[in-house]
């Protein structure tokens, strides 16, 4: 795997993660 | 950049007879970073002239007390997308396009690292703003909540909101993809001896604010999302009915708005920073103290957002700590105007196009951070706030912040991608005529907002007649101007003068220093090597 794809890959999984957790914190916190 | 020592001189022409297809097909197909800069320059102004026409119209109204043309949903419909359309069709855009014209060339790299994303980052917009325009079509007609979205007003909307929120994922992914790239493309693909410490202050901009949007854009998909889930699939997330709380909304939206700021200020700062060494022809000054100021200044977007909702209802702690937390900003945005104060200082200056509007830029840029600091006084913004005097503080910053530096950007960089000069008369005049009217907009609106004028409404009292009869007037010349803009920019690509081969003798970053006028089709397939 190159440089740049892990680079990429990184980034995009702190995107996801943002995106996600946000949406599942608040889910939670409302139940 | 003069530690340049070698550019393995294929840089030049050779290379420019292959790379592309022809006709509509190369631009549909490219993943050339420069034909994609120039996609996302000319998409851009296209979207700055059709949020410009709402503004126009929002003008039109607002140009006389009572009701003249337009029912007052429709009129919240346009304050909507014209924020909507400019944010993210005309602003960000516009600098992305700078980033994929200018980044490659002046770290040595020969394109962006993820060339076919890039190409699909930007085919993604076009998709993304037929939505938007489509909405006003719809059954109830575009979202009018205002370009912020708010909750619970979102879940009433019609289908057009709906329309709105996916435009603003397909935004969002766009950015994120962007982003993605420019980050991956600077860490990795810098010439040798290109140090992070050594590239020009725009890249060092555009690095620091791909990261802001890789942290705040997923926010707000996230809020969005959630605003979908509720108008549609039975949760509660912004609804106290079913146990959700509508300001949650908010503080989900400003902790990315605030960041979202200074996702279009920076790059503009960055642009500033190219324009203001070139033409005092000295380096900048403090440089590093500029890569501080600016990775402070991203820092702190990230814990002031409460400052846009200090009336909503929070402890007194919290809004002691939020106005704190944003006064502080005005330190390192200090040293940045300081900083290209004292680049001019004992310079040797000239003033053409590119140099008045960043000058016009250092004033009325420092003057909306001024009312920016009025603002953030808790005492203060609980009578100012939803004024006019709101209205006229973030004009300051993102009219006469970003829009001025795109200009600076454009007429500094146009000769260099054309080969081809802009008439230097019309663009001083085009820079007076944007001072000029500009100036009737918005200034006139701080007395406005000190008198009371709540923004968002379609009618208002007489009192407040004369000047919004100025602000409008204003708006109408501002518009037209633009048009000349465009007259300028054709008039240069088709029959402008040709440009010499150092267009600009200050200018010192790679694409200056080591490139011929024009630019080739590819540059830097060879990187070169810097001492």
């Amino acid at each position: 795997m190159s440089r740049n794809v892990k680079t990429a890959l990184l980034l995009l999984t702190i995107a996801l993660t943002t995106f996600f957790g946000i949406i599942a914190k608040y889910w939670m916190l409302n139940r | 950049m003069s530690a340049v020592v070698d550019n393995h001189g294929h840089a030049a022409g050779h290379d420019d007879h292959h790379g592309y297809q022809g006709g509509v097909m190369r631009w549909i197909m490219t993943t050339n970073h420069k034909d994609i800069g120039t996609l996302y320059l000319w998409f851009s102004f296209i979207m700055f002239m059709a949020g410009g026409g709402m503004a126009m119209a929002i003008r039109l109204e607002l140009f006389e007390p009572g009701i003249q043309f337009f029912n007052p949903d429709l009129f919240n419909q346009f304050t909507t997308m014209h924020g909507l359309i400019m944010v993210f069709g005309a602003i960000m855009p516009a600098f992305v396009g700078f980033a994929n014209w200018q980044i490659p060339m002046m770290i040595g790299a020969p394109d962006m690292a993820f060339a076919r994303m890039n190409n699909w980052s930007f085919w993604i917009l076009p998709f993304a703003a037929s939505l938007l325009i489509i909405s006003f079509f719809v059954p109830g007609g575009a979202p009018g909540v205002g370009w912020t979205m708010y909750a619970p007003l979102t879940v009433q909307m019609g289908v057009g909101m709906d329309l709105t929120i996916f435009a603003v994922h397909l935004l969002g992914m766009s950015s994120i993809m962007g982003s993605i790239n420019i980050i991956t493309t600077i860490l990795n693909m810098r010439a040798p001896g290109m140090t992070l410490m050594r590239m020009p202050l725009f890249v060092w901009t555009w690095l620091i604010t791909a990261y802001l949007l890789v942290a705040a854009m997923p926010v707000l998909a996230g809020a969005v999302t959630m605003t979908l889930t509720d108008r549609h699939f039975g949760t509660t997330f912004f609804n106290a009915a079913g146990g959700g709380d509508p300001v949650l909304y908010q503080h989900i939206f400003w902790f990315f708005g605030h960041p979202e700021v200074y996702i279009i200020a920076l790059p503009a700062f960055g642009v500033i920073s190219q324009v203001i060494p070139a033409f005092s022809r000295k380096p900048l000054f403090g440089y590093a103290s500029m890569v501080y100021a600016t990775s402070a200044i991203a820092i702190l977007s990230f814990i002031v957002w409460a400052h846009h909702m200090y009336t909503v209802g929070m402890p007194v702690s919290a809004q002691l700590f939020f106005m704190y937390a944003t006064t502080i900003i005005a330190v390192p945005t200090g040293v940045k105007v300081f900083n290209w104060v004292a680049t001019m200082w004992k310079g040797s200056l000239t003033f053409e196009t590119p140099m008045l509007f960043a000058i016009g830029f250092l004033f009325l840029f420092t003057l909306g951070g001024f009312t920016g600091l009025v603002l953030s006084l808790v005492p203060v913004d609980v009578q100012l706030q939803d004024t006019y005097y709101v209205v006229a503080h973030f004009h300051y910053v993102m009219v006469a912040g970003a829009l001025f530096s795109a200009f600076a950007g454009v007429y500094f960089w146009l000769p260099k991608w054309t080969g081809r000069m802009y008439d230097e008369t019309l663009g001083k005049w085009h820079f007076w005529l944007t001072m000029i009217f500009f100036n009737m907009i918005f200034f006139v609106q701080h007395f406005l907002g000190l008198a009371g004028m709540p923004r968002r409404i379609p009618d208002y009292p007489l009192m407040f007649e004369t000047w919004n009869k100025i602000s409008s007037i204003g708006a109408f010349g501002m518009g037209l101007s633009q048009v000349f803009f465009l007259y300028i920019v054709l008039k240069a690509i088709r029959t402008g003068e040709k440009a010499p081969e150092k267009v600009w003798e200050g200018a010192d970053s790679l694409e200056w220093t080591h490139l011929p006028t024009p630019v080739p089709y590819h540059t830097w397939e060879t990187p070169p090597v810097l001492k």
